[in-house]
Order: structure tokens, then C-alpha cells, then sequence
């Protein structure tokens, strides 16, 4: 009743209206209004003619809309249709649209500044084609229903075109999702075909004509609304984009009243539950990887994803039906390749991504879209194609120092139509990427440097106890065995040098080199023995070194036999060869020695691994 | 101009790989240090070696498990 009341408040406000000043001289020659109500989103498109009438260029052309349908408005566009006949869709961008308050009218309507590329010459006319989307516009009546009730829908508006300018000819065109209508406002040649109901044609009407309508029909699409949805889009260099959606979704349509019965539900659920929804469709950008679906309980399983080159489609199922005035929360997840969205030009970054939800006919009361850049990121800005608060943050996430910028992104009244691509700019130095590896780098250095400080460290209390001067002397006994342990190791290098030499021998029968070869080798044994003795003497005086003297001499001994013998077997073989005998006779001569060298060889690599082991 | 797309600086494909020959060099290198560390005697030990050793092991295994995180999906 209050409605009524309010629409003739208006008709009556805009009889008043009628008599004001004409704003300009255009005149809208024909106007086609469709008006799209299958969805829980009322779709106006209007296409206008619009001519001028006066002798002024006009460049501005204004837009009326009711306060009561002006607060609902989420999305607005106007754009130029070039083409003759319907067919042809309006090419370009959108023309730049204002809001303005003109001073002699009342607060009731909202007027849209739409300003022409090229002003509109006497006797001109231009077709504009003008998009208005509107949210929360039908209302549910009644406004609570049972499980097995229909959900009945309301909506208003006016017949006639409501606008500052004459309107010569126009039409409207009410598309229903489905051919039952309760009931709808009887106009002269109003006629309903199918789901289609048409009213008009009108001509020559006045300016600032408001003709109400009401239509009462059923609507059982998915009244699926976001209070709040949180997007972070968390960006990083080394390759993903990383996207996490927080949705608080409710069923924004006749409220449900009494009880819910699973198995009416179940058993019938087109006729126990026709306005409820069950499942929503996300269409995800092509090439998303890593999706989850889950909420504050854990991981819901029923979805199902599957997806081509042009895109991924997630099929989301929540927990439960959602019926009237129910809510769920959930949160979506997937993660992105980089190149995809991530470009550079002139020197700077910029993010190109969507600002919508991907969900398909989603309305969302406040969206709030989330930017997180790479640490390191300096001189940021964001442009969105539509007016968005905008404010800056700082999050700590994996390896981070000082946080990373983000940029916020604030909306309220969001619809599919504002899925456009928005820009985030940023300048990113390459090398700053080095920073993660370093800090990864210096973490396992210190672990390093913190075991070297260990060992070095000596934390012995006292430094004259008996425990701590015997392991002082150990320690240096140790030190000189293996000094002795390196020298003979050089010493058995030499050896395997000469047996080398000596198979060279057998191949090229080049003795000059064998000759060389074993002067060499002499030299260095020579200054053996000379380092060999300090060290055997600290270990004849060190008492620590007992049970290890005994083989470390053995092992000297050895070694000095071996010496001897393979010289001599290497001064044998080489005289053979000047003398040019044959090998059977070199055989025989080195025969005896060669038994005893390898033997020795044995036991002295034996006790080379005892003293080792230490 | 039109813009250019960015990618990281290594391909995606190559993290795990990369993650694997890095770590285990970095793996062999410590226990090449930690082997020095437990053989030698206080005055054999040359601090400059010990150095080396740690800061060229650190370094693997510093980009080892970048790589790691990288290719395990948390993408730092």
C-alpha cells in the first residue's frame, strides 16, 4: 500500500514537473525499452533516437531516473549505435556519464550527464543505446513463504519513458522468466504473448510522464546474494597469480517460513523448493591450476571442475540447499600463471585482471577487492573503467621483511556487469627478487658459521684439570699422525707414479722419460725421510702416543722396504730395456721382488687405514 | 608498443628439477663440511676452508630450498 501511495506521489510530482522549463531542445524521436526481468538483475535497455530540434549544438544529454529505482542502479552505460536496423550492437566503449543535481528540481529523481564525443548539430539525430542495471528491485510478495509455495515477485515501474525531453514514439517490451504472471497493469493494447509482455506504442508524450506499472510473476531463478566478498589476488614474481575469494552469500528472495523437510525436498524438488538453489557456477579464467573449494569446517567435495582453452568452469555445490533468507560461507581458491596477467610496459608493471566475482549472476552488496604485491614494490596506482574507493594496506606473508603493499579495492552494489578488466601500476626493481634466495641463503650460513664458532670455542672450565691436558695432548698426537698419515700418502703417490711410468715403458719404449721420471721421484723421497723424523720423535716423547708408536714405526719401516724394492725393481726393468731383452727375461729378473712388493703393498695400505681410524 | 607479458626468470617446468640437483650438491657439500669439521685436529683446521665450504654450501642450499617451496606450490 505504501507503494501505491509513493507511485502517486511521483505521477503527481512529475505533472507539476511537466509545466518546469524544457532542459534543452532535443527530442527523443523513438524509444525502445526491453526491459529483462528472467534473472534476480533487472536489465532496462533502451535504444534512443534522439534529435535536435533547436538551433544549439547540443553535446550533453541528460538521463532520469526515479530515486527509488536511482538508489538501486549498479551499473550504467551508454553507447553509440552506429548501425542502421537492430541487428548491429553498439560498437566502442561507453560515453563518459555523470551524475548531476540540475537546481530546480526536486530531490525525486537522479539525472546522468551524457556527454557526446561531437556535439549534435541542428536537425541531427544520433541513436544511443543505454544499458541500466538494477539490483534488489524485485521484491518478494508475498514476502514469506512455505517450503511448497511459489515465490511471487513484484515490480515497478513506469510505462511511459521518463525523461526531461518530449518523446514522440516509444515502446516497452517486458521479457518474464516464464509464462505465469500473477497479475500486471491493464494498459490500452498492453498484450502478453508467451513469457513477453508488451505495452505501447505511445506517442507524443511529455516530458517528466511517469505512468506506473506493476508486475506480479514468478520468478525461480537462483536469487543468489554476496553481503560481503573478499578477493586477494596475491601476485608473485617466480610465476602465479594467487587468487582467494571469502563469499557470505544468502538466498535474497521470498524469505522461507516453517519447517524444512529434507524429504519433500528430495522426493520432489521441483515442487518442494522450486525458488531454492542448489548449485552455483563459477567460470574461471582459462589455465587455473590448484582450485579448492572449502569453508570453516574443511573441504566441501561437491564440485566438480573441468576446463578448455577459453576457460575453466567450477560447479560448486554449498552444504545445503538454500532457500529463502538462508546464508552460507565459503571460500574459493585457484592460482594463476603469471603471464597471463602480469605486463610490462615503459618501465612499468601492471596487473590486468577482473574485478568481478566469477560466479555467474551473483549480486554483491560489498565487494572488496584485494592487490597484494611483491615486496619491494614502489610507486603503485590503480584505474578501474568505473568509480571504486580505493585504499592502501601492508600484509606479511612467506619471507617477508617489511610487508607487502596492497592496494584496496572497495565497491558496493556489484553485478556481472562490472567483470571488466581494472589495472594496478607498480615499479619493480628485477633484482629485488634476489632478496628471497638471500635471505634463504644467510639463514643456513649462520647455521654454518654458528657450528664453525662451536668447534672453535673452547669451553672447558678449568685449564689445568687432568682430563683437559690429556685431551691437549691427544689432540696433538692425533695432529701428527696424520701429518705422518699425508706424507706417507705422498710417498705411495710416487710409488704408483713409478708403476706408471714403468707400463709406459712396456708401450712406448721410451726409456729417457722413465729415467726422468724416476729422478723426480727420487728427489721427492729423499725429503721424506727428512720431515718424517721431528715427527716420530714428538711421538716417541708424547706418552698419550703409546699403543700407536709401535705401528706407526712398522708402517715407516715398511715403507722405506717398499721404497727400496721398487727401485730397484724400476732400475732392473729399465737396464733390461737398454739392453734390449726380451720381456719373458725381464720376467725372471724382477720375479723374486715383485711377490715381496705387492705383499708389502698390502700390509702397508692396511696399516695406512688402522692409522686412519685412530 | 604493445605490452609485454612477465614471466619468472626460471621456467615453471624446471622447478622441481632444479630443487633436486641443488639440494643434493648442497647436501654433499655439507657433509663434505661437517666431515672436515670431525676429522681434523684444532691445529690442522684452516678457518678460510671451513669458510668456503659453509658459504658455498649455504648457497646451495639456499637456492635449493627456494626451489622447493617454489615447486611445492607456495610460491614466495
Amino acid at each position: 500500500m505504501m507503494r501505491f501511495a509513493l507511485t502517486l506521489l511521483f505521477t503527481f510530482t512529475f505533472a507539476l514537473l511537466s509545466s518546469s522549463p524544457v532542459f534543452s531542445d532535443l527530442i527523443l524521436a523513438k524509444v525502445d525499452r526491453r526491459i529483462d526481468l528472467t534473472s534476480q538483475i533487472v536489465r532496462i535497455t533502451t535504444s534512443l533516437k534522439v534529435e535536435n530540434a533547436g538551433s544549439n549544438p547540443a553535446s550533453e544529454i541528460l538521463l532520469s531516473f526515479p530515486e527509488n529505482q536511482a538508489k538501486h542502479l549498479a551499473y550504467l552505460t551508454v553507447t553509440l549505435n552506429e548501425g542502421k536496423g537492430k541487428g548491429k550492437a553498439s560498437s566502442g566503449a561507453g560515453l563518459p556519464v555523470e551524475v548531476v543535481v540540475p537546481k530546480d528540481v526536486p530531490n525525486s529523481l537522479t539525472f546522468y550527464y551524457v556527454s557526446l564525443p561531437k556535439g549534435l548539430g541542428k536537425g541531427e539525430s544520433l541513436l544511443l543505446d543505454v544499458l541500466a542495471v538494477f539490483t534488489h528491485s524485485l521484491e518478494p510478495f508475498p514476502e514469506k513463504i512455505s517450503q511448497a509455495d511459489i515465490q511471487l515477485l513484484l515490480f515497478q515501474d513506469t510505462a511511459h519513458y521518463l525523461s526531461p525531453y518530449k518523446v514522440t514514439v516509444q515502446s516497452l517490451t517486458v521479457k518474464l522468466p516464464e509464462a505465469r504472471v500473477e497479475s500486471y497493469t491493464k494498459l490500452e493494447g498492453t498484450k502478453l504473448s508467451g513469457s513477453e509482455l508488451k505495452y505501447g506504442p505511445f506517442h507524443n508524450i511529455p516530458p517528466f510522464s511517469y505512468l506506473p506499472i506493476i508486475i506480479h510473476f514468478e520468478n525461480n531463478q537462483p536469487f543468489a546474494v554476496a553481503e560481503e566478498l573478499v578477493r586477494e589476488i596475491e601476485i608473485s614474481h617466480w610465476g602465479n597469480v594467487q587468487v582467494t575469494e571469502h563469499y557470505n552469500l544468502f538466498h535474497g528472495g521470498a524469505k522461507s517460513k516453517g519447517e524444512f523437510s529434507r524429504l519433500d525436498y528430495q522426493a520432489r524438488p521441483y515442487v518442494r523448493g522450486a525458488s531454492a538453489f542448489r548449485r552455483l557456477v563459477a567460470r574461471l579464467p582459462p589455465r587455473a591450476h590448484s582450485v579448492y573449494y572449502r569453508d570453516e569446517i574443511g573441504n566441501i567435495s561437491t564440485s566438480s571442475l573441468w576446463g578448455d582453452s577459453k576457460k575453466t568452469e567450477l560447479e560448486i555445490e554449498p552444504r545445503y540447499p538454500l532457500f529463502g533468507g538462508w546464508k552460507t560461507a565459503f571460500t574459493i581458491g585457484y592460482g594463476l600463471p603469471l603471464r597471463d596477467f602480469l605486463f610490462e610496459l615503459d618501465g612499468k608493471r601492471f596487473l590486468n585482471f577482473s574485478f568481478g566475482s566469477p560466479i555467474n549472476e551473483l549480486v554483491i552488496d560489498t565487494l572488496i577487492v584485494k592487490v597484494v604485491l611483491p615486496e619491494g614494490s614502489k610507486v603503485i596506482s590503480a584505474s578501474a573503467p568505473f568509480p571504486v574507493k580505493q585504499r592502501k594496506e601492508s600484509k606479511f606473508s612467506h619471507l617477508d621483511l617489511v610487508g607487502r603493499p596492497v592496494v584496496v579495492l572497495e565497491k558496493n552494489n556489484v553485478v556481472p556487469e562490472h567483470n571488466e578488466y581494472f589495472q594496478v601500476y607498480y615499479k619493480f626493481n628485477s633484482l629485488s627478487m634476489l632478496r628471497e634466495p638471500l635471505m634463504l641463503i644467510f639463514g643456513f650460513f649462520s647455521l654454518f658459521v654458528a657450528c664453525i664458532v662451536y668447534m672453535h670455542a673452547d669451553l672447558s672450565i678449568s685449564k689445568s684439570s687432568a682430563s683437559y691436558l690429556a685431551k691437549v695432548q691427544w689432540e696433538e698426537v692425533q695432529a701428527t699422525v696424520q701429518q705422518i698419515h699425508n706424507i706417507i700418502s705422498n710417498c705411495l703417490t710416487a710409488h704408483d707414479k713409478l708403476e706408471a711410468s714403468l707400463r709406459d715403458l712396456s708401450r712406448t719404449g721410451d726409456v729417457q722419460a722413465c729415467k726422468a721420471t724416476r729422478k723426480s721421484v727420487d728427489s721427492l723421497l729423499k725429503g721424506v725421510s727428512k720431515d718424517l723424523k721431528p715427527l716420530v720423535a714428538f711421538l716417541q716423547s708424547s706418552p698419550q702416543a703409546a699403543h700407536i708408536l709401535p705401528k706407526v714405526e712398522e708402517l715407516i719401516a715398511k715403507e722405506r722396504d717398499l721404497q727400496e724394492r721398487l727401485m730397484a725393481k724400476h732400475t732392473t726393468v729399465v737396464d733390461c730395456y737398454e739392453k734390449k731383452l726380451g720381456g719373458r727375461e725381464i720376467e725372471n729378473r724382477i720375479a723374486p721382488n715383485q711377490q715381496k712388493i705387492t705383499a708389502l703393498r698390502q700390509e702397508v695400505d692396511d696399516l695406512m687405514d688402522f692409522i686412519d681410524e685412530i | 608498443m604493445a605490452p609485454k607479458a612477465i614471466t619468472s626468470p626460471v621456467p615453471d617446468s624446471l622447478y622441481p628439477t632444479l630443487s633436486v640437483l641443488t639440494l643434493a650438491i648442497g647436501l654433499v657439500l655439507t657433509a663434505s663440511f661437517f666431515i672436515y669439521e670431525a676429522t681434523t685436529s684444532r691445529k690442522t683446521r684452516s678457518l678460510a676452508q671451513e669458510l668456503t665450504t659453509g658459504a658455498v654450501a649455504s648457497v646451495f642450499l639456499g637456492f635449493g630450498s627456494l626451489f622447493l617451496l617454489l615447486a611445492c606450490g607456495v610460491y614466495v
